[in-house]
């Protein structure tokens, strides 16, 4: 149940970060250039919105790929050791990535 | 007599079947029949026909001829649906072919037979059963009945007429990774005694569906209610379950006070 809850609020956190990923990504409004891109993201503000969004497709990916993972009979007798080796793999990753939002800096 | 000569314009039919005997055969082979049909045969109708006339040896389960002992479910053309309250004509291809096979999932027995033992312990895993209000006694008959609101009624007939064909479980893709699963019918039962108000073990239902193997393990993919002979919708059923498993104890809470006024009502 709370694989299934987590990856619900995962799903509803991703609509609003997706949102703004395409916006800010993708479909910036007006001119785009790699100053521009490094001014934001080394935004205090952004560096937390990064961080989030991270946070929320590791959690969702992750719960996902265990849910359906553990579909299979033969696998549900392992699922504590997946379930932590999910966790494991989600703390490595959210680890190396912070590091890489939280080192961007403004190049002068 | 066949089916094809009582009634209407008579018109050629291949009916393709999946055989195995397993005192013979290594794998399921399929077995061409061709039959004379009218718009009114059934596949019942034509798979008794070939039994009675073209090779006894077929074998199905079949009883009550009008869609509600449940005993007849097969895939037909790959969908699973009763076969005897449905015609022949509908499912015929460019080919004038239908093909039936026993339910996917499931160990065949012989021929469309299959056993349905897995399907049968998950049903008894949901306890089936209502568990009365603490104040009926079993040893002395009542003097009146428990009475139930009627939208309370109405909350029930989604559930309540399910006939237990084993349409939705085999049909289920989870049932097909996962023989531990609760499965479509079993949860749809579940659900039934979770909102009867007469009922006193909400919380424990819905510990029990909660759990590894119940509602959260499905993917909402619809198969059942794609299938489901009666127009029943397990999928809905199942949502329900899994809002009430996270509330639970508020849910029991609530039907301890409403079975209050229920036994108020009962004398």
């Amino acid at each position: 149940m709370r694989v299934f809850v987590l990856q619900r609020v995962t799903a509803v956190a991703l609509v609003v970060f997706l949102t703004l990923h395409m916006i800010v990504v993708h479909y910036p409004p007006g001119h785009l250039d790699f100053s521009r891109v490094m001014v934001r993201l080394a935004n205090p503000v952004w560096k937390v919105i990064d961080i989030l969004f991270l946070l929320s497709v590791l959690v969702h990916a992750l719960a996902g790929a265990y849910a359906v993972l553990i579909d299979a009979e033969r696998i549900m007798p392992y699922k504590r050791i997946l379930a932590w080796g999910a966790i494991a793999l989600g703390v490595v990753a959210f680890i190396y990535g912070t590091i890489t939002i939280i080192n961007f800096k403004v190049l002068v | 007599m066949s089916q094809a000569q009582n009634t209407g314009q008579v018109m050629k039919a291949v009916i393709r079947i999946q055989r195995f005997n397993p005192d013979v055969d290594r794998k399921p082979y399929l077995a061409d029949y061709p039959l004379d049909i009218t718009d009114d045969t059934t596949l019942l109708d034509a798979l008794e026909t070939i039994k009675n006339e073209l090779d006894g040896s077929l074998t199905f389960r079949r009883s009550c001829r009008h869609a509600i002992c449940g005993s007849c479910a097969m895939n037909i053309n790959g969908k699973n649906t009763l076969v005897c309250n449905r015609r022949v004509k509908a499912f015929l291809d460019g080919k004038g072919r239908v093909t039936i096979r026993p339910l996917p999932y499931l160990p065949i027995i012989k021929d469309l037979v299959v056993d349905r033992s897995a399907f049968w312990e998950q049903y008894l895993r949901v306890k089936p059963w209502l568990i009365p209000p603490a104040s009926y006694n079993e040893n002395q008959a009542p003097n009146s009945e428990f009475r139930v609101m009627p939208e309370e009624v109405a909350a029930l007939k989604n559930a309540e007429t399910c006939i237990m064909c084993g349409a939705c479980y085999s049909a289920c893709s989870v049932v097909g990774m996962n023989k531990k699963y609760i499965g479509p019918h079993a949860l749809l039962k579940s659900f039934l005694r979770v909102m009867d108000p007469r009922d006193s073990a909400p919380a424990e239902r819905l510990e029990n569906v909660g759990g590894d193997d119940g509602v959260f393990r499905c993917h909402t993919i619809f198969n059942c209610i794609d299938v489901c002979p009666k127009g029943l919708n397990p999928t809905q059923a199942i949502e329900t379950l899994r809002k009430l498993a996270q509330k639970r104890r508020d849910f029991e809470a609530a039907r301890v006070e409403r079975q209050k006024t229920l036994e108020a009502d009962h004398v």
